[in-house]
């Protein structure tokens, strides 16, 4: 037999110490699935369980010793699994939020592009999205990062939130402590983030950004001149909801935002996804 | 181009994007040619289990008797462990027939659609495991 070989473009928590009776009823229904690859089943302490031993995502939100809702947990948009993939050949389905193609996909005449972002838009479809940032394993740059297909950690102190993403095992920061937002920051891919309490809603407020970034697949533009608000509300347990407010006067020609829901991940754990391990694909578009 | 236009092509391009069968997970797909077909029948060679994708490699006889080493790429090792999968799932000298979309400036690589063992059973099947809320 004879071998060829084409040229190729690629040169080459701590334990739990106390499990409840519930705990235990769900831990021994998924037994083996416990045993399995790290974490990723294992029994999330500390949070409201259904007599089945299921996670109760429809409980009131937790709150901080200080009264306020806590958003600590891992998130994932709000999209569900797909039950035919269960018996069918599924490899490239992925969950993933609507918005991550577009963020601007619930309001009804679309984003409000400025000439200049049409411009950008154009030559990033022309060039099929292979300039997105995201391609080339840049980091997840907020508020873009809540709809990707990695998930995301948020850590929560009465003078700090921080959120970590599993994509390039970036972080954020969001000070809480009433710091103003810098003046003439050095432009940076998430910004700088301060927070504040409107009731039970954190504002959290983003100045600082890159030029270059992009909020979604299709290229749509955030710029240096954006200022960003995200406002965050636990609504249960189980879920979060995050309103993204821009108003970029050179991306966009008046103020938008839209809605977004988080749902809490629970039994599993956050995955390192290292981008420039094994990055091929930038490699398959040059030629 | 008006913005009624713009809005109308963002709308088709991001239903096209999400009826595509392929992954989003860190790039557009572009250099793949998602309408062609590519189907192969052969034996693993390597199993590369990295982010951001993973890739299987497989031996195949073509019609000149010539083993040529196929390249299929895979979603993340993150998105297949949490649909139950493991770097151990697929092992060189498994047989397997693929199906997928190849790349369109390079011979012998493509996205995988569909990975079959020996007797046509689909090996990447389930959903990720999740509560939801």
């Amino acid at each position: 037999m004879l071998t060829s070989k084409h040229p190729s473009p690629f040169t080459s928590t701590s334990p739990v110490r106390a499990l409840w009776p519930a705990t235990l009823l769900f831990v021994l229904a998924t037994g083996p699935a416990v045993a399995r690859a790290q974490w990723l089943n294992y029994p999330t302490p500390g949070i409201p369980r259904l007599a089945s031993g299921a996670p109760d995502l429809k409980a009131p939100a937790p709150r901080t010793p200080e009264g306020k809702p806590d958003f600590s947990g891992m998130w994932f948009a709000n999209v569900p699994s797909r039950d035919s993939c269960r018996e069918k050949d599924c490899i490239q389905e992925e969950r993933m939020a609507r918005e991550q193609i577009n963020l601007g996909i619930t309001l009804k005449d679309g984003l409000p592009y400025t000439e200049w972002s049409r411009e950008q838009m154009k030559t990033r479809r022309a060039n099929g999205g292979r300039e997105d940032p995201h391609s080339y394993c840049m980091p997840p740059n907020f508020p873009r990062a809540w709809t990707l297909p990695q998930h995301s950690r948020i850590v929560q102190t009465p003078s700090m939130m921080v959120v970590l993403h599993e994509f390039n095992a970036a972080y954020r920061e969001v000070y809480l402590d009433g710091r103003p937002l810098p003046s003439n920051p050095n432009p940076t891919w998430n910004g700088y983030s301060t927070g504040h309490w409107e009731g039970d809603t954190l504002v959290i407020e983003t100045s600082g950004i890159r030029d270059d970034m992009w909020l979604d697949i299709q290229g749509s533009p955030v710029t240096e001149s954006a200022r960003v608000t995200e406002r965050l509300k636990r609504l249960s347990l189980g879920l979060m909801q995050i309103e993204i407010a821009v108003n970029d006067p050179k991306a966009y020609t008046r103020p938008w935002s839209v809605t977004i829901e988080m749902a809490l991940q629970v039994d599993t754990q956050m995955l390192e996804e290292i981008c420039m391990d094994n990055e091929r694909d930038t490699k398959l578009y040059k030629k | 181009m008006n913005l009624n236009h713009l809005s109308r092509l963002s709308a088709l391009v991001g239903l096209c994007l999400a009826l595509a069968p392929a992954a989003w997970a860190h790039h557009s797909q572009s250099e793949y040619d998602l309408r062609s077909k590519v189907e192969v029948e052969g034996t693993v060679t390597k199993v590369d289990w990295r982010s951001p994708h993973a890739w299987v490699y497989v031996d195949v006889t073509n019609d000149k008797g010539q083993t040529v080493n196929w390249s299929f790429e895979l979603p993340s090792p993150v998105t297949l462990m949490r649909r139950g999968w493991t770097r151990d799932s697929l092992k060189p000298g498994d047989r397997v027939k693929v199906s997928g979309a190849p790349a369109r400036n390079y011979p012998a690589i493509a996205i995988a659609n569909s990975i079959r063992d020996g007797n046509g059973k689909p090996l990447f099947t389930g959903t990720t495991r999740i509560h939801e809320p």
